[in-house]
């Protein structure tokens, strides 16, 4: 028997100021939303205020909430510790003030946003640097490892890509490429950073919530390779503007996702744990919906109006499967984190709570549910146009949001 | 009760938060040995390597057996090797998993 006792944990103070701050945003974000909804029923995806919620969205909630999470998940996923904590919390403001300033920038003055990009960019590399130094000394990397670090370089080519943009924007250097740089820039984050991300933690939180055993790890490799290649394959097809090359790479992207979706589909029938939480389900059921989008992207590449859909299929992506996913973890790691914070120090002492006492479960699903149809009804309003359908369905949904975001809150009360 | 039973019985307390089963009746614990001397020492795992309460049950594990007057000094070993499986658990433990 091999004797292994080490005390990896984080302090917790470190991830809930970024689960904070990501919520306050996620509530943000959709206010903004909300506010400016008419443009983007008339199909103005490109305007200051929707790259601003947009951003606020993808850098204030998920990409902060993501940081909060791996500073949690990182030590104990791969059982080493975080390099040093100090620089976290210090990376924290960084990156808070950027993110902070660069949405600001963005909605009132974008020309101007070179500065604060700069701000998040070292609050990014911060965080780059210090995973860096976090993995490197993991005893023995794994395909966890090989996910959650190409996670980390497609985030950094997304800040590179972005940064790129707005000096291309302000300079106009490199102005004939500034098409490919943006789809590069959406590529790279939505489905390179985003979808790795949670493809690799995946792989170790699904077992472990589904108390699931006795299951093969070889298609991750596959879906690796698969997805790898996909990203690959389109990135250099936006540069050469062949047709050929994105058709190949979004069905690789397809392809991988499939391969995913079936892997982890084995791992489920391999549970122990018979009833699953909700908020689980639903991230699971974010898996199925993830598969279903890119499959909606390979067939309609072959339609005429695909230049038209892709925009709302890439909103329907980010929301479905990123955001669903995010938000069906998060009430798993939030009551874990104040339940550590709480009672580990009592457990073994006092009759202490599970960490299914720690929230109401009852309201998970139907916000949940609603979730799913409000942006489903945004979805349907921005190809049809139809503003009504989209003010009904953009109001439920960010109504919907701040209540999971204050369900969340509440679990700090326990 | 001999003070290894009485072990088992504090272990018994301790629960997996997450799965809201205890630690007896989830298999984790491999061994408990108790010296003339009132030490003990106990031999455990967790379902996965990486599991995020790695600390609080280990630590849980000690305070239950240090809340028995008796007990000396106690030591907790945790092991990856042998690994868990569900056939360590208890028909208690399967039965609350739904099994």
């Amino acid at each position: 028997m091999l004797p292994l006792s080490k005390g990896n944990e984080t302090n917790i103070k470190l991830p809930f100021s970024f689960i904070i701050f990501s919520l306050i945003a996620l509530v943000l974000s959709q206010i903004l939303v909300l506010v400016n909804g008419q443009m983007l029923v008339n199909g103005s995806f490109r305007l200051p205020a929707i790259w601003s919620a947009t951003h606020i969205l993808v850098l204030g909630w998920a990409l902060m909430v993501a940081m909060g999470a791996m500073y949690q998940l990182v030590p104990v996923a791969f059982l080493t510790k975080i390099w040093n904590e100090k620089f976290g919390f210090i990376q924290f403001i960084v990156t808070a003030l950027g993110i902070a300033s660069f949405s600001w920038m963005l909605y009132v003055s974008p020309q101007n946003a070179l500065l604060p990009g700069i701000l998040m960019l070292l609050g990014i590399l911060m965080f780059l640097f210090q995973m860096f130094m976090t993995l490197r000394t993991q005893a023995k990397p794994n395909i966890l490892t090989v996910f959650v670090g190409s996670a980390l370089v497609c985030l950094f080519l997304t800040i590179f890509l972005g940064i790129t943009l707005i000096f291309s924007l302000q300079t106009g250097l490199a102005a004939e490429y500034y098409q490919a740089i943006f789809k590069s820039h959406l590529l790279m984050g939505v489905t390179g950073w985003f979808t790795l991300l949670i493809f690799g933690f995946s792989y170790k939180m699904i077992p472990m919530f589904s108390l699931s055993h006795g299951f093969s790890m070889v298609q991750a490799r596959y879906v690796y390779g698969l997805y790898i290649s996909g990203l690959v394959i389109t990135l250099i097809s936006f540069y050469s503007s062949n047709s050929i090359l994105l058709k190949a790479g979004f069905f690789f992207l397809l392809a991988g996702f499939s391969v995913f979706s079936w892997h982890i589909s084995i791992i489920i029938k391999k549970r122990l744990k018979k009833n699953l939480d909700k908020s689980f389900s639903f991230a699971l059921g974010a898996i199925g919906l993830g598969n279903i989008i890119h499959l909606a992207a390979f067939i309609g590449l072959w339609s005429e109006q695909f230049s038209t859909l892709i925009g709302p299929l890439v909103y329907l992506y980010l929301l479905l499967w990123i955001v669903l996913s995010i938000m069906g973890y998060l009430y798993k790691i939030v009551p874990f984190l104040w339940w550590t914070y709480k009672y580990s120090k009592e457990i073994g002492k006092q009759a202490v709570p599970s960490l299914k006492d720690m929230m109401n479960e009852k309201i998970v699903a139907p916000l949940f549910t609603l979730f799913v149809v409000a942006v489903l009804a945004v979805f349907l309003s921005i190809i049809f146009k139809t503003i009504l359908l989209f003010n009904i369905g953009q109001f439920v949904l960010s109504i919907v949001l701040i209540a999971i975001a204050l369900s969340i809150l509440s679990i700090l009360k326990k | 009760m001999s003070l290894k039973e009485k072990v088992l019985e504090a272990l018994k307390s301790v629960y997996d938060p997450e799965l809201n089963i205890n630690v007896v009746d989830l298999g984790l614990i491999y061994n408990v040995e108790v010296t003339e001397e009132a030490d003990v020492e106990i031999t455990m795992t967790l379902t996965t390597p990486g599991c995020p309460l790695h600390d609080s049950i280990t630590s849980g594990v000690r305070y239950s057996v240090q809340g028995i007057e008796e007990t000396r000094n106690v030591e907790v070993n945790l092991v990856w090797e042998p690994a868990w499986s569900p056939e360590k658990m208890t028909p208690e433990g399967l039965r609350l998993l739904g099994r």
